[in-house]
């Protein structure tokens, strides 16, 4: 179901409106596609950030009061405060196709002793609208050491097209790294114990000869 | 320990400390990460002992990836010089961490190891931080 937000249109432009904005606890964003001019709006920050922690999030907003269906294309965040500084809305309709990125999530447990690495966090598909997928779901269960998972073997729901190259690779099985750094780690700090203790040594020697 | 091969310039000019990242300020290839939350100089040897600490906690699993690397030389004059004579000797080789740059990920754990592994890294670094997690993702 298609989320609801109060939206109003913003006539002053610039960072110091921005700013003033969302001092009021609203976030500014703008609304394009569809070939149209680009319609400056703000949206209420409480309700929209629990809102676009889903991917791909789909809201019916009217403007001048018009109702429009938009498509959460894009999301800046302030990096150090996690606050939503602007958001990109694509204008979309009903029974339209359309190119998203939907994450991907690992499920089940590979063979004892290895891990599961996602090299592809998201994937890029073609699908209606209205029914994109909140995620896609790649079983690694029983998977031993050495299996690739690639972008053809995602099972994807219907009329779901992949935009991702076919061998691009989503998931490797693979032995830990950590573990065998962690068996070599003790030979590791007593060489450099000893090259620390060579190189204070030759420190002085050095500058000397300076 | 982390060094480059090569460079153009023995000396450098001290890096602005000022203005927060503007890039690497997301876990890009793990599912847990370390983002610096003031700026400092981190040097190779606490990246290397962040590194470590890390690898120490989740000693049967896990992948670490290190998003930054130390390539800037900082100078020191030797004790009780009088001032001039030229910049100092390179002493040491930073990274100029600003406020939310990622500069560890991990993944291949679960999330109870994951936060304790980079706490214990972060208590290498000579800055504050907090541990994130992907968005969008499994974690």
């Amino acid at each position: 179901m298609n989320e609801k937000l109060d939206v109003e249109k913003r006539e002053s432009f610039g960072k110091g409106a921005a700013r003033k904005l969302r001092v009021a606890g609203r976030i500014p964003a703008v609304i394009y596609g569809h070939g149209k001019d680009p319609v400056h709006v703000s949206l209420p920050t409480h309700e929209t950030t629990l809102i676009v922690r889903q991917s791909n999030a789909i809201l019916d907003i009217s403007v001048d009061g018009k109702k429009t269906m938009v498509l959460v294309k894009d999301i800046q965040r302030d990096p150090v405060r996690q606050i939503i500084e602007h958001i990109d809305l694509l204008e979309i309709k009903k029974g339209e196709r359309i190119t998203v990125d939907v994450p991907v999530h690992i499920t089940g447990e590979p063979y004892s002793g290895f891990i599961a690495s996602l090299e592809a966090a998201h994937l890029t598909i073609d699908t209606e609208a209205t029914h994109i997928p909140t995620h896609l779901e790649v079983p690694v269960d029983g998977f031993e050491g050495g299996t690739v998972i690639t972008a053809r073997q995602v099972e994807l729901p219907d009329e779901v097209i992949l935009v991702t190259p076919e061998d691009h690779v989503v998931v490797t099985v693979m032995a830990p790294a950590a573990e065998v750094a962690a068996e070599n780690l003790e030979a590791e700090e007593g060489e450099e114990t000893e090259a620390e203790a060579t190189s204070e040594a030759e420190a002085p020697a050095e500058e000397s000869a300076e | 320990m982390l060094i480059p091969r090569k460079v153009k310039f023995r000396k450098q000019h001290r890096p602005g400390r000022s203005g927060a990242a503007t890039g690497g300020t997301t876990v890009a290839f793990g599912e847990y990460g370390i983002q610096a939350l003031t700026p400092a100089y981190v040097t190779n040897r606490q990246i290397e002992s962040a590194r470590i600490a890390i690898n120490r906690r989740i000693r049967r699993g896990g992948k670490v990836w290190i998003n930054v690397f130390p390539d800037r030389p900082l100078t020191k004059k030797p004790a009780e010089t009088r001032m001039g004579s030229g910049k100092g000797s390179p002493e040491w080789w930073v990274v100029n961490v600003k406020p939310g740059r990622v500069l560890f990920e991990l993944s291949g754990v679960d999330e109870t190891v994951a936060r304790e592994a980079l706490t214990r890294a972060i208590h290498k670094l000579p800055l504050k931080a907090r541990i994130i997690k992907r968005e969008g993702g499994d974690a």
